[in-house]
């Protein structure tokens, strides 16, 4: 038996991660307001979609901008598969039959969301792979674009740019946590097994790792994978969160989001890409806020539309010129202090 | 049979010939030397050796099998290990992980990794490193730590690019040993890249020396000492920096 008990060392990550996510939903479940229960959804969704990028930008060092088409592709699985079949027979008349019939439980559309954009991420990725660097940033920002337009110009299977409406909506915030928490332990199982230490190794010295046996292609791709999978999940609760679809649901804006706040967190730490959700959404809804309008005195103060995005751009370019490694570095919650990769010497475990 | 060859491997870069026609055989549990000027393409010869480099000539035959079109990834898993100029750690991955990184590489589930990589540690000599960050370590250090990492998993062969670079005569001579156990305890082939034309001279069984690409001498360090070609080679380089500088005990 090694002496390094590697579960041991790392599980309290997502232990104190999960710990914070669940103190948000006892919040929100205590305050019981229904615009806060929104707000603590969108967070934990948001969790869901950075720890999915996470998952594969943080262990493999290549920048994807493509992984919100996985969102996508689960959002569509969420309509195609919980919408009345009377309603999808309207808006989209070309499902195939066994399609139209279906009608499932949101959790499950999830798994169906999941395992359908792990799939697709499969297909992708067999290709995207074997790039490196900026060629393989900009692939994937071109497989977002192409599946945008294959969303958009689908009229018969997706509604083409029209919103796809019906999607069950659920209103509580436990299976989003859940969600959130899952996505949390997927990524952790995954950094802390042998692909996802074999990839950071690739990601800090690719020489030195092939020279040491390592697939690179291949343990990228299993990243690509599991991060679509979790990517697709967050996708379909997504649309069971809001109602509805459109491929613009899935695009550029949520690309942007959900890259800052794993840039502003950190992009190779775990606790970095849920840190970064929480503080960036904080500053969000405090701007929301702002933006609708406070009553000062007799007056009311109110900042124009669009200082949101402006802020997460400022916060962004701020992180990137004085601490490029996001607030966490490639540290980890561990409990008292943060912890740096591994300082334990071996047999003191 | 069981041997490495490069059997008369060219390398070509845009018409400038890299290698021309070299031969070269490392046989299990012997210590081959390869030596020669700067830009005489001694690492070209190592790269494709090991798969980072297609030979535009002839081929590499691994127990008489060619390894032609393999991924470096895959030459490593067939046992042919390499150790590179400057080190090429996993720079922020603690000592212990360098050497589980090859054994995951080749299969090894972590644990499994990291069982051996402990027992690496301690028959490289360097156990009390295991924990420390592997960026934060000295030269001398590092270089023990990339031989470490190249012997996991056992490989039939190890490819040493200039491991004594820097070191002081102690310290090389301490390389000297190590390097001797692993040809005379592992029965590891090993080719040995070096500057340090002393220590090779010392250690190695055999030795081939590379000129502008092309093999000009090989045979046992008697005949390297005396030859003219390799004086020649030597002295002719400008600045004289390739002479051995470096003697070590043998």
């Amino acid at each position: 038996m090694a002496r390094y008990s590697i579960l041991r060392r790392t599980i309290a990550t997502p232990l104190i991660l999960s710990a914070l996510l669940l103190a948000f939903a006892l919040i929100a479940w205590f305050v019981g307001s229904r615009p806060f229960n929104q707000t603590v959804i969108d967070i934990f969704l948001q969790v869901v979609f950075v720890v999915g990028l996470y998952t594969f930008i943080g262990n493999s060092g290549v920048i994807s901008f493509g992984h919100i088409a996985f969102a996508c592709l689960g959002g569509y699985v969420a309509a195609w598969t919980t919408i009345k079949p009377m309603m999808k027979g309207t808006a989209m008349p070309g499902l195939p039959d066994w399609l139209m019939q279906m009608e499932i439980p949101f959790w499950a559309a999830a798994l169906a969301g999941g395992t359908f954009a792990a799939f697709w991420a499969l297909v992708f990725g067999a290709v995207l792979m074997r790039l490196s660097g900026i060629a393989a940033s900009i692939a994937t920002f071109a497989m977002l674009a192409m599946v945008n337009a294959i969303y958009s110009n689908w009229s018969s299977v997706t509604a083409a740019t029209s919103s796809v409406v019906g999607i069950p909506i659920v209103r509580s915030i436990w299976p989003y946590m859940i969600a959130a928490i899952l996505a949390v332990f997927v990524a952790w199982a995954f950094s802390i097994s042998r692909h996802g230490l074999a990839l950071r190794a690739a990601r800090d010295e690719p020489t030195a790792a092939a020279a040491s046996g390592i697939n690179i292609p291949r343990v990228r791709l299993i990243a690509f994978v599991i991060s679509g999978a979790i990517m697709g999940a967050g996708g379909a609760l997504y649309a069971h969160s809001i109602g509805l679809v459109t491929p613009d649901t899935f695009y550029l804006g949520l690309t942007f989001t959900t890259l800052s706040m794993l840039v502003v967190g950190g992009m190779g730490s775990l606790s970095g890409a849920v840190l970064g959700v929480l503080i960036l959404s904080s500053l969000i809804q405090v701007l929301r806020w702002l933006e609708a309008g406070v009553q000062v005195g007799a007056s009311t103060f109110a900042l124009p539309g669009g200082v949101q995005e402006i802020a997460l751009g400022v916060v962004m370019i701020l992180i990137l010129m004085f601490r490029p490694s996001g607030i966490m570095g490639n540290s980890e919650l561990t409990g008292l202090r943060a912890r740096t990769e591994k300082p334990v010497e071996p047999g003191t475990d | 049979m069981n041997d490495l060859r490069a059997d008369k491997v060219s390398v070509a870069f845009a018409g400038l010939k890299a290698l021309s026609g070299v031969n070269l055989t490392v046989s299990p549990g012997q210590i081959v030397g390869l030596i020669g000027p700067n830009g005489a393409g001694k690492t070209t010869l190592v790269n494709v050796l090991t798969g980072f480099q297609t030979a535009t000539e002839g081929a590499v035959l691994l127990d008489g099998q060619p390894l032609s079109g393999l991924k470096p990834h895959e030459v490593r898993r067939r046992g042919i290990a390499r150790t590179f100029q400057g080190g090429r750690l996993f720079r922020d991955l603690p000592v212990i992980d360098n050497l589980e990184v090859t054994g995951v590489g080749l299969g090894q589930s972590r644990a499994a990794a990291i069982a051996e990589a402990e027992v690496m540690l301690d028959w490289v000599g360097i156990a009390p490193l295991a924990g420390r960050i592997a960026g934060a370590l000295p030269y001398t250090d590092e270089r023990r730590v990339a031989i470490g990492r190249a012997l996991m998993g056992r490989p039939k062969f190890l490819l040493l690019d200039e491991p004594a670079a820097g070191m002081s005569a102690q310290e090389a001579a301490e390389l000297s040993a190590l390097i001797r156990r692993i040809a005379g305890e592992m029965g590891c082939g090993v080719l040995l890249i070096e500057h340090n034309v002393g220590l090779v001279l010392g250690l190695c069984d055999h030795i081939v020396v590379l000129d502008s690409g092309a093999v000009i001498e090989a045979g046992p360090p008697d005949v390297i000492r005396a030859s003219e070609k390799v004086r020649h080679a030597y002295m002719g380089s400008a600045a004289d920096t390739d002479l051995p500088v470096l003697e070590v005990e043998a």
